[in-house]
């Protein structure tokens, strides 16, 4: 096979990727910090799609003004629920099982919110003004959008490790999942933490709504569908580890990029595989 | 005390009897069809339950072995005619006790939430390679025309067939959960250090009970695969082990029966909200929520607790 | 440790579930009416198609009913959402049969569901009316005589799809073919039906590309690059609803409609992609779909149309022509018959079903074919040209082909060696 295909392949296989961990950087935050399950996640992913939507028709902003607008509004969900719900349950016995029962509660809840608001139409964004083309890199084809999805995906894991590891605020975060009562006996507020935690995640999960919808169709039950592939970048990258996720999507990026072109019969396979 | 044992050996007979007598009642055979499903759920919930709520484990991949039995019996029966129903649920039931073993060797390594995910990509695999391997399982259309042999051709007849069945495997759980091995099993899941102190092979043991589990899943799916006549690769999928959790939750992790009460009050809301209301999904997971915070108990749980308060 | 409290609980609750499901007793019967069980997914993603039915199905009901009903009797349709998941269809037809009495099953979207529903259908000899599902199994390998589709399936439509590339080879000499498509047996069966039909039709291809996406798959960058590399003259898909919108949006920028003719003949001209995409959805698309909302240009069609948008505010996808076609044929036996109960006759009266849809073109009518219970229709296929008369679409089909009916049947000898597995 030739040099130029394999490199087409590499960097489609880097878009899946970043979309990957985009969706999958949220959850992975969420783990990591307040330890936290969360399975709704792709519902806040879902919740950012159509909030985005709804920003960009009907106020007819420009795009980034409505995915700053709809990832902050998913944040504030995202809080709220931290909120009201999930901090009811922390500490209890089996608490692992009760989170997990708690945000599959939250899917079945947002899917039909959803819908009850929305309807079942289809419903899709139109590329940011600017970035409906594509550029060459040699003989490969790369669509200026995905360029821009691929900066962010970078600029995310470095700036969450810069600020988990170098700042005041993202050592809290992280004492706070290793130890909450000695950080509460040292005069952090814990909850408010974890609250803000909880709605950064959240927000990135929007975020990431927000920036596949030029991409992809706006449906009711896309929350489900992204959740388990996120799950398993999760996983694959030590739970709670951004780099370690960037690395996982990459590597199921990838290995589904040239399954799909190799053993285009069993290529979905490879991800549980991997 | 022994009169109150006493007492409760009597209601469980009620009950027993109850149950067989069902088909006689003044009831459609779709009552009898709905009790049916009500008990291979609730014995799907109680074999779950064994991993959950007595060792702790919570398994997000009970789904496979469920699907597993389904398949098996569906497949030979497909094949080789109405005869193999009755010993494909004994196959499926062998053949399960391998693939637990193998795969219980890599998940139970695991503890806490890493054990759970891992279940839980395990049977999605398992899901894949049934949604995707047309040729042998039909894929996402799944296999129709599944009928037991004509002795249990009517809904009575296999009512009482998995009746006796699910009683039976209700006696062994109960009779494995009463067993030092199981008390065992109920020290494991408050405190997994102290018991590898007693000297007993933590391991040995999770390994032992995930197997059990998977065992009673598997005659649960293979009854499942004859009520239905059809099997389909959502047996397997994440979706159906999130059901069966939700059902012991509901009816009560801590309580040897609530699994299956919680089994019957899920079928029941789905048969009920399902011909009200397009919002079915929305108001079960209001009900959840309700549980989850208020009543983490579950339904038999919390019951038992005002029961002690009012000392009755 | 006493249990009785709780035991006392399970017997009352048991006692209260046995009064509750047998307390749901019909209620058909005493009221002179034809009660028609329904079956539409009404969540995820195929909630679109679930909505659709249900609103075309009220509106020919009413339809009906506003005429006096059909031979004394009123039509009463039951709804219940199928999740899409076959095992809860199942016991939801077996409710429908035993506890609410109707006439008929009817519905379903997902062929997974439709062959378990097939099922029950046959164990209770109840009619089943399917107006959606595509699956060709259904009226040829799983055939049963209580199972009738009013809507065309799978092999119809690569009938058709196979005489449109005989007749776009004679104009533009095209070679190669790729294909890609959902990987289940929607996808599969489409593939093994064109291939069959290019045969039957005598076209020489070659292929040089076969792809299954998961359903449902939400980035098709690697398949979009890998296609390109291919190089086919002609790209055939197989997707339904939200998945080709994913697609066709992906495979915009790196300019894959202007490198190979893209070709989707099931459900790619369906409304909602039209809806989906406005401006976005390039031109010269050869699409089609069981049922178009700007073909055939009949009274009968706008009307169908208009009514639709007047309801619903919205235009339909070919869901609702089935769905409606569906009630409009069970109007139709029972007129036959003079009552909804004799199965028998019933049958023998939906075999000779002849009936005007919104979907027939002028000088033709619809009808049963007795061997496989399959009705037989048209099928245009078209090209993606503006059109803003159905908002929020800015494109719609145009340059109509159009093959004749009887062509695209499957032929007894396909049927008849379907059967034997």
């Amino acid at each position: 096979m030739d040099l130029s295909f394999i490199f087409v392949q590499i960097i489609s296989g880097l878009t899946v990727a970043t979309f990957l961990f985009l969706v999958a950087s949220g959850l992975t935050l969420i783990f990591g910090v307040v330890d936290v399950f969360n399975f709704a996640h792709g519902s806040f992913y879902m919740l950012g799609a159509y909030l985005g939507y709804q920003i960009i028709s009907y106020w007819h902003v420009n795009f980034w003004a409505a995915l700053f607008l709809a990832s902050i509004w998913v944040g504030i969900l995202g809080m709220a629920m931290e909120f009201f719900f999930l901090r009811r349950i922390y500490g209890r016995a089996e608490e692992g099982g009760f989170q997990i029962l708690l945000t599959y509660s939250f899917i079945l809840i947002i899917d039909d919110v959803v819908k009850m608001i929305w309807g079942t139409e289809y419903k899709t964004i139109e590329r940011p003004a600017g970035f409906s083309g594509s550029i060459k890199i040699g003989s490969a084809i790369l669509p200026s959008y995905y360029l821009v999805i691929i900066i962010i995906g970078l600029l995310l894991v470095v700036l969450s490790w810069l600020i988990l590891n170098h700042t005041r605020p993202g050592k809290i975060a992280r004492a706070s999942a290793i130890d909450r009562e000695m950080l509460g006996i040292l005069g952090v507020n814990v909850p408010l933490t974890m609250t803000t935690v909880f709605g950064i995640a959240t927000a990135l999960g929007g975020m990431s709504g927000i920036l596949a919808a030029p991409l992809r169709s706006v449906t009711p039950g896309a929350g489900i569908e992204v959740i388990i592939d996120s799950l398993i970048v999760v996983v694959l990258g030590g739970m709670g580890n951004f780099w370690g996720a960037w690395v996982g999507a990459l590597i199921i990026g990838e290995v589904n990029s040239f399954a799909v072109a190799y053993v285009p019969k069993w290529a979905s396979l490879f991800n549980y595989l991997s | 005390m022994s009169l109150k044992r006493l007492n409760n050996r009597i209601f469980l007979a009620g009950i027993v009897v109850l149950l067989f007598l069902l088909p006689f009642m003044k009831v459609s055979e779709y009552v009898v069809i709905l009790m049916n499903e009500i008990i291979v759920w609730g014995l799907f919930a109680l074999a779950f339950n064994l991993l959950f709520g007595v060792s702790g484990m919570l398994s997000f991949g009970q789904a496979l072995f469920y699907g597993f039995g389904a398949y098996v019996t569906g497949l030979m029966v497909i094949h080789f005619g109405a005869f193999w129903f009755i010993p494909s649920i004994l196959i499926g039931m062998t053949a399960v006790i391998a693939i637990s073993i193998l795969l219980g060797l890599i998940t139970i390594r695991l503890s806490g939430v890493y054990f759970t995910m891992l279940t839980l990509a395990f049977a999605q695999l398992g899901w894949e390679i049934v949604f995707k391997w047309y040729s042998f399982t039909g894929g996402d259309d799944g296999i129709q025309g599944i009928y037991p042999p004509d002795f249990l051709g009517t809904p009575k007849a296999y009512y009482y067939f998995s009746l006796i069945l699910v009683l039976l495997s209700v006696w062994i759980i109960r009779k494995f959960v009463n067993s030092p091995y199981g008390l065992t099993l109920r020290c494991l899941r408050q405190n997994p250090i102290r018991v590898s102190f007693l000297g007993r092979k933590v391991k040995n043991y999770q390994l032992g009970v995930y197997v059990v589990s998977a065992i009673f899943s598997s005659l649960a799916g293979s009854l499942m695969a004859g009520i239905n006549g059809s099997i389909h690769p959502g047996m397997l999928n994440w979706t159906t082990s999130g059901e069966v959790i939700l059902m012991s939750v509901l009816g009560g992790i801590g309580q040897f029966f609530g699994p299956f009460l919680g089994g019957g009050v899920i079928v029941l809301i789905e048969d009920i909200i399902g011909a009200y209301t397009e919002y079915w999904s929305f108001i079960i997971g209001i009900i959840m929520l309700l549980i989850v915070l208020l009543f983490p108990k579950g339904v038999l749980g919390e019951f038992s607790k005002l029961r002690r308060r009012l000392k009755i | 440790m006493s249990k009785k409290f709780f035991l006392v609980f399970v017997t009352v609750f048991l006692a209260v579930c046995f009064i509750a499901v047998a307390g749901s007793q019909s209620y058909a019967g005493a009221k002179k009416e034809v009660l028609i069980g329904a079956l539409y997914p009404m969540t995820g993603r195929a909630g679109l198609y679930g909505k659709d039915s249900v609103a075309a199905v009220e509106m020919a009901v009413n339809e009906i009913n506003s005429k006096g009903g059909v031979a004394g009797y009123k039509l009463n349709v039951l709804f219940t959402d199928s999740k899409v998941k076959p095992a809860y269809a199942v016991r939801i037809a077996k409710r429908y049969i035993l506890e609410d009495k109707v006439n008929f099953l009817f519905g379903v979207v997902s062929s997974g569901v439709g062959l378990a529903v097939t099922q029950v259908s046959k164990k209770y000899k109840k009619i089943f009316i399917g107006t959606d599902h595509a699956s060709t199994r259904l009226t040829v390998d799983n055939f049963q005589p209580y199972y009738f589709r009013v809507s065309n399936n799978t092999f119809q439509s690569m009938a058709a799809g196979a005489l449109y590339l005989k007749d776009l080879q004679k104009e533009k000499g095209w070679k190669t073919i790729a294909f890609i498509g959902p990987d289940y047996a929607y996808g599969h069966s489409q593939w093994d039906e064109l291939q069959y039909n290019l045969k039957r039709y005598g076209v020489k291809y070659k292929v040089v590309g076969v792809y299954w996406p998961k359903i449902y798959t939400p980035d098709y960058t690697s398949y979009i690059t890998s296609i390109m590399k291919d190089k086919p003259d002609v790209l055939v898909a197989g997707f339904w609803g939200g998945d080709t919108v994913a697609f066709i949006k992906q495979a915009i920028p790196y300019g894959l409609f202007k490198k190979m003719i893209y070709f989707h003949p099931d459900a790619g001209g369906n409304y909602e992609l039209m809806s989906a995409m406005g401006d976005e959805l390039p031109l010269g698309l050869i699409l089609s779909a069981r049922h178009h909302d700007n073909w055939p240009d009949t009274k009968l069609n706008k009307e169908f149309v208009n009514k639709f948008h007047k309801l619903t505010g919205r235009y339909p996808s070919y869901a609702a022509e089935g769905a409606y076609a569906g009630i409009y044929a069970i109007a139709y036996a029972v007129k036959k018959v003079g009552n909804p109960n004799d199965t028998a006759k019933l049958i023998k009266a939906l075999e000779g079903l002849k009936i005007k849809l919104p979907e027939d073109p002028e000088g033709f009518t619809s009808y049963m074919r007795p061997e496989t219970h399959q009705i037989v229709q048209v099928q245009a296929i078209g090209v993606t040209v503006p059109n803003k008369n159905y908002p929020p679409a800015t494109r719609m089909l145009g340059k109509w082909k159009v093959y004749k009916a009887e062509d695209l049947i499957p032929p007894m000898d396909y049927i008849k060696s379907h059967r034997k597995k």
